[in-house]
């Protein structure tokens, strides 16, 4: 099993260089020039960072999310959050708002998603602890809400407007720089150590209630703390760079696939399989019809789904 | 082989819950249990019996009265430390995730910081399930499944083991095998074992009954004192026949099945 | 008694008849003396052949010149509203291939409301599709000197055209960066001054464009467009990652109007505020 992550460590690297180097350009790493060396340290490196960072906190909290609500179809999106930011990014791209300059939409998409997700959190909490439905329901039903507030800006908006909107919301890397990449760093790793120490908890929670109980967990608590895991995580990657679908809801049933239901192990495995496939996707969207680029968010679904449904005929397990 | 007296490690003082407010659901129930006792839990459905379990096993709080776990009040513990002493097996267990034996079975590590005295391989190897520690236990019958669980408890190193149902829904065959299996570790590990039944063939394997109707004790004792015509009769509202064969022996001694029936 | 109600009867029944003859007139009339622009290119149109009182609708987007914001408003470009088109009683409806769905035509033709369809697509087309809508507007006159207006503009700068090959990018948005590609009127623009626009050879007209291929391309000339007040301070981390650039280095990022967005008569002055950088540009060298 060790062997396992170290390989799919170093395929990740290998990938990530991989990446730096090739793009719409390919550029020859033992003769770079000056404008090629702006690229690499001002667009390229950023960009493949929060490539990373978002598909490892999406596959990270897919996982986390479909144990703790025992639902093999929750992933972060579920829950509401990304509609929130959504919400709140998109109203800052129409009116085109700029109080913090580069800052403005990751701030207002991680307001809205914080928002949300204590609003949900709120929702789902009764008699001292969440309710897996409940957390569910609550979520749904604010993300319809969001999700109509959004059309509703949308169909109003003039066409320019509304087409920013768009591509923001499927997912928009071309936003990286340096500057975001701390903040998106902190509270994604934040999230990550956090669920990765209560993986033991987690694998409890999958086996119900009444056995977290005995092995000596509350599960209450832990899922409280998962939770917030989870919204860390998400309402970063969000912000980073919009949304960005497939990797939250299936990398973890891949991960499942080929390396069990242990969250110890999964949580990593689905943080690393969602950070390589971020990072092929973008290159794949921003490379094929360049100078044009595509929303990475539709190159993940894209080469994404297939894979899944292949495994899903080969293999006979797809519980959480 | 159950020298002297015990240590009491279970102890209801005046125990009341309920539910909902207006209706009392257990009603001040006052029983202790010692160490190395293997006790059958009889009752009508809805009679509390996995209330009771639940109660012992801290998930749910008392309204009235105290719970004890080795001479502490339940509540008292922190998680981890009660995880340590004792162990709770809801009657319906996920059997549907794809955890293989051995991982499920090292879950029983959970509370522990350093390793357990009981190593995994020794608890999967106490149930019989050496061959299939690779496995998954979606590939296990089901009354495998259920010895999967009972290594987790060993290797939790649960003194008290409490078990709803564990033999519902398992052939004959399973059922049997199961029951030796326990009676066999608490031999062994001198661990109490609390199960609730609804088998009254069944609860003639155990040295003592305890008849639940409606929130309270009918009668709580060694099978002979328990299974009678009358008790049965207020307890399940049957008329029972007890047969027992001439050759009857001691209690303790009794083999599985055969000795005593009961006809509903 | 009864004979007095047959008469009021009568001239009840009588003063109804006006209005279905009034309906008959109007709707076999050429004369279209109402008329309704479903973009706001379109309705710059109008205004500009001074068509101005007839037009009796617009949509929420036309907001220039000042007048046609005080127009009765029938809705968005992509989603205009039928009830409120009928409801103003058109004798035609204008409306153009670039943005203007053409279920809507059909939905109107069904209910006999007359449509035009503006064709052209980029500056050189323009005139000619000027000179179409006069001619189905019954006003070929007034569409023809409009035409003429704009011809003239632009062939003056094509007999100056200079063969020099500066680089431009016009961004319309910094952050997604949207730049104005192939196929629009900016990047047509750009082609008469002489000028290369770098996103030209993108596969759409307002590609969402890669931010290293700037850095490959190397633009000497940015322009902005000022399409919303914010915009300075909006593109201004954005030009800070362009520091390599020429054209930021050299200081050439001009923040310009927004006439060129709309194919309509304002083109024009778009054209020349580019010429004037863009010569300026030229003349340095």
């Amino acid at each position: 099993m060790k062997l396992k992550l170290l390989i799919m460590v170093l395929i990740a690297f290998a990938i990530f260089t991989v990446a730096l180097f090739i793009g719409p350009r390919v550029i020859n790493p033992f003769s770079i020039n000056e404008i090629e060396k702006e690229i690499l340290i001002s667009i390229r490196l950023p960009r493949i960072i929060v490539s990373v960072l978002m598909g490892m906190a999406l596959g990270a909290s897919g996982a986390v999310l479909q144990g703790i609500l025992r639902n093999p179809l929750a992933d972060p999106y579920i829950l509401g959050i990304s509609s929130g930011a959504a919400l709140t990014a998109v109203v800052g791209i129409i009116s085109g708002l700029a109080f913090w300059g580069t800052f403005t939409i990751p701030v207002l998409a991680f307001i809205g998603a914080l928002i949300t997700g204590v609003f949900v959190g709120a929702m789902g909490w009764k008699r001292g602890g969440f309710w897996p439905e409940r957390l569910l329901l609550a979520g749904v039903g604010l993300g319809f809400l969001f999700s109509a507030v959004l059309m509703l800006i949308m169909s109003i908006s003039s066409d320019q407007g509304l087409r920013r909107a768009i591509l923001w919301i499927f997912g928009d890397l071309s936003l990286a720089d340096w500057s975001v990449i701390p903040y998106g760093f902190v509270f994604i790793t934040a999230g990550f150590v956090i669920s990765l120490s209560r993986a033991n908890a987690l694998n409890a929670l999958i086996l119900g209630d009444e056995l977290t109980h005995s092995l000596g967990f509350s599960p209450r608590k832990e899922r409280f703390i998962l939770f917030v895991s989870v919204g860390l995580m998400t309402a970063a990657s969000v912000s980073l760079g919009g949304m960005i679908g497939f990797i939250g809801l299936l990398i973890p049933h891949i991960g499942r696939f080929i390396i069990g239901p242990d969250s110890k192990i999964l949580i990593p495995v689905s943080a690393l399989g969602g950070g390589i496939l971020l990072c092929i996707a973008d290159l794949i969207g921003k490379s094929l019809l360049s100078p044009m680029e595509l929303p990475a968010g539709i190159i993940t679904a894209i080469i994404g789904a297939p894979y899944f449904l292949y495994l899903l005929r080969r293999k006979d397990v797809l519980r959480i | 082989m159950f020298s002297g007296y015990k240590n009491t490690i279970l102890e209801f003082e005046r125990v009341g819950f309920s539910y909902n407010r207006d209706k009392p659901f257990i009603k001040d129930m006052s029983f202790s249990l010692g160490n190395g006792e293997f006790v059958g839990l009889l009752g009508a459905n809805g009679s509390g019996k996995s209330t009771i379990l639940k109660l012992a096993s801290g998930i749910l709080k008392t309204s009235d009265g105290n719970i004890n776990i080795w001479g502490k009040h339940i509540q008292s513990y922190k998680n981890k430390d009660r995880a340590k002493l004792l162990s709770y097996l809801p009657q319906i267990l996920d059997m549907q995730i794809p955890f293989t034996v051995k991982e499920l079975v090292s879950m029983g590590m959970y509370p522990y910081d350093i390793l357990p005295k009981l190593t995994v391989d020794e608890a999967i190897e106490m149930v019989g399930l050496t061959d299939n520690a690779e496995s998954l236990i979606t590939n296990l019958s089901a009354g495998e499944r259920r010895r999967v669980y009972i290594a987790m408890t060993m290797v939790q190193g649960a003194g008290l083991v409490l078990l709803d149902e564990p033999l519902a829904n398992l052939d004959i065959k399973y059922q049997i095998e199961l029951l030796r299996l326990l009676k066999k570790l608490k031999e062994k590990r001198d661990i109490a074992v609390v199960m609730a039944l609804h088998d009254i063939n069944i609860a003639l394997q155990f040295e003592k009954i305890m008849l639940i109707k409606e929130g309270e004790i009918l009668c709580f004792g060694n099978p002979e004192t328990v299974l009678t015509k009358d008790l049965l009769k207020k307890a399940f509202d049957v008329d029972v026949e007890i047969i027992r064969p001439s050759k009857s022996r001691n209690v303790g001694e009794r083999q599985d099945y055969g000795e005593v029936y009961i006809k509903y | 008694m009864k004979k007095k109600l047959k008469v009021f009867y009568f001239i009840f029944f009588l003063s109804f008849l006006p209005v279905p003859f009034s309906l008959f007139h109007a709707s076999y009339a050429e004369s279209f003396e109402r008329i309704i622009s479903l973009a706001p290119g379109m309705t710059e149109i109008l205004f500009a052949a001074g068509m101005e009182d007839k037009i009796v609708g617009v949509t929420t987007f036309c907001d220039y010149p000042e007048e046609a914001k005080a127009k009765p408003r029938i809705g968005g470009m992509s989603n205009p509203s039928l009830e409120a088109v009928v409801s103003l009683k058109p004798d035609i409806v204008v409306m153009t291939t670039d943005g203007n769905p053409k279920v809507f035509q059909q939905r109107l033709g069904s209910m006999n409301i007359k449509t035009f369809i503006f064709k052209a697509l980029t500056l050189s087309e323009l005139p000619d599709g000027i000179r179409d809508m006069g001619i189905a507007l019954g006003e070929k006159e007034k569409f023809d000197n409009l035409a003429l207006k704009i011809e003239r503009s632009t062939n003056r700068f094509k007999k100056t055209k200079k063969t020099g090959s500066t680089k431009v990018l016009f961004i319309i948005w910094p952050g997604p960066l949207i730049a104005a590609g192939p196929g629009t009127a900016i990047d047509d623009a750009i082609n008469l001054l002489g000028g290369i626009n770098i996103a030209g050879d993108a596969k759409s007209r307002y590609p969402k464009y890669s931010l290293e291929e700037i850095f490959h391309r190397s633009p000497d000339i940015i322009f902005i467009g000022k399409g919303h007040s914010n915009m300075k301070k909006i593109s201004s981390s954005f030009l800070k990652r362009l520091s390599h650039v020429p054209a930021v280095r050299n200081e050439k990022v001009f923040y310009v109007s927004d006439s060129l967005y709309r194919l309509g008569p304002r083109v024009v002055d778009g054209i020349e505020e580019l010429a004037g950088y863009l010569e300026e540009k030229n003349t340095e060298h």
